[in-house]
């Protein structure tokens, strides 16, 4: 499906077989090229990312887009705060998984010298919110990005990878695309998000059906995280977890948001069908087991902030060995030590 | 989604009225919602229909709530 020249540019999208009714759970991904001959499954595909696209249009032509931006408006400013703590400007730019564009709008034209943003859904990237800085939006598929390596100095990224199916790969190409001594910023959902609404749903349909199926999507474990960027080539990695508690009304108003936020579930796996029974019996669980004091009921987002850098020979790295030239046991004498201009092992 | 969305609009519309429905019921749903959380205690398990007769109490409820519900909006002369 090719768009007009202009601003878009589609990607070239993985061939893939049509799905057949008996078994939609398993489905072998073929696509085109891959940058370097990477390891990771090529079977593995949880997600289908047709539907997260609709999904992600839909919510974004929505009558009053902002009504649910409050999550992603929020952690794309914690991002922007992570990219104004590294005193360097960058000159090239890219927003993976954008959305409308939420960490552009806390960012300046100092610090960034032009944006590259990207994601699958075409309404999100016409409705963009305004910035400063001069950017070209591009509409390609996190896992398939279009770009040559060693292009970027900084690729963010906020609240998208959680919908990729082969995040170790979607890494290894962010890895690619970065300039030696570029830095990536991303912020993704971790294992305790939703687990009030996971819980609910699981007893409630436990209790009603005989049975459960997952509704909420599978997060990454940080431990995970940590390995994945360490595979995929970064240096330097920090990984550190935040959590923002929302009060809702309900469960249905949760859900209804989660939908408004194009954060529906798409996985191959999930069940077609929530009963009514199901739902009204989960939200009743969810009001008992979690309230708070004034009747309104908190659901939990879990968020992990990872930064990673690709290698270059100025970056600091473990000193030799050997080549200590004070000992740890004059510590205590650290303070007669330090104006000397010495360093400490 | 269909070409006009009618079917899609009504079932949201019913859905949309679920948690005013919900809110008149308060102590049924209270009722239910310990019961399930007394089976995640250690020693309980949880079984199909194990809460069942507070779930109808639930169920009806809700279904007389919303023959009330039905009768503001007729009163109040809107669509909801």
């Amino acid at each position: 499906m090719l768009r007009p020249a202009g601003l878009w540019r589609l990607c070239r999208r993985p061939w893939a077989a049509r799905v057949s009714a008996e078994n939609p759970g398993r489905r072998e991904i073929t696509s085109g090229v891959s940058p370097r001959g990477s390891t990771s499954l090529r079977a593995l595909n949880i997600f289908d990312r047709d539907l997260k696209r609709k999904q992600k249009n839909w919510a974004a032509r929505q009558p009053e887009p902002t009504k649910f931006d409050y999550l992603k408006e929020e952690v794309g400013s914690r991002i922007a705060d992570r990219v104004y703590d590294i005193p360097r400007a960058f000159p090239l730019a890219l927003d993976l998984g954008c959305g409308r564009g939420y960490i552009a709008q806390y960012l300046n034209k100092e610090t960034i010298g032009k944006l590259f943003q990207v994601d699958i859904a075409e309404n999100a990237l016409k409705n963009s919110l305004e910035t400063e800085i001069p950017t070209v939006s591009i509409l390609a598929d996190e896992e398939f990005l279009p770009f040559r390596e060693n292009t970027f100095d900084l690729v963010v990224s906020s609240l998208s990878l959680h919908w990729v199916n082969d995040l170790p790969r979607a890494l290894e190409q962010i890895h690619y695309i970065l300039k030696p001594d570029g830095v990536f910023i991303g912020a993704m959902f971790g294992g305790d998000t939703l687990y009030e609404l996971r819980c609910s749903l699981q007893l409630a349909e436990t209790e009603r059906e005989g049975g459960f199926s997952p509704h909420i999507s599978p997060f990454t474990a940080v431990n995970d995280l940590g390995h994945l960027l360490g595979r995929a080539g970064f240096n330097t990695l920090t990984v550190d977890t935040d959590e923002i508690q929302v009060n809702y009304p309900g469960m249905f108003e949760l859900m209804e948001d989660l939908q408004g936020m194009g954060e529906s579930n798409c996985s191959w796996n999930r069940k077609a069908l929530l009963h009514r029974d199901t739902m009204l019996a989960a939200a009743a669980v969810y009001r008992e087991m979690y309230r708070n004091e004034d009747g309104s009921v908190p659901a939990t987002y879990q968020i992990y902030y990872m930064i990673g850098w690709k290698y270059h020979e100025s970056q600091a790295r473990p000193a030799e060995r050997g080549s200590a030239t004070v000992s740890f046991g004059e510590l205590g004498k650290i303070n007669n030590l330090m104006p000397q201009g010495k360093k400490s092992q | 989604m269909s070409v006009n969305g009618a079917v899609w609009g009504r079932v949201r519309s019913r859905l949309r009225a679920f948690p005013e429905r919900l809110a008149a019921c308060g102590a049924e749903a209270a009722a239910y919602g310990r019961c399930v959380q007394a089976s995640t205690a250690p020693g309980g398990s949880l079984s199909k229909d194990l809460c069942a007769r507070e779930f109808e109490a639930l169920r009806s409820c809700f279904a007389a709530a919303r023959r009330l519900h039905l009768k503001k909006k007729k009163n109040l002369g809107g669509s909801c």
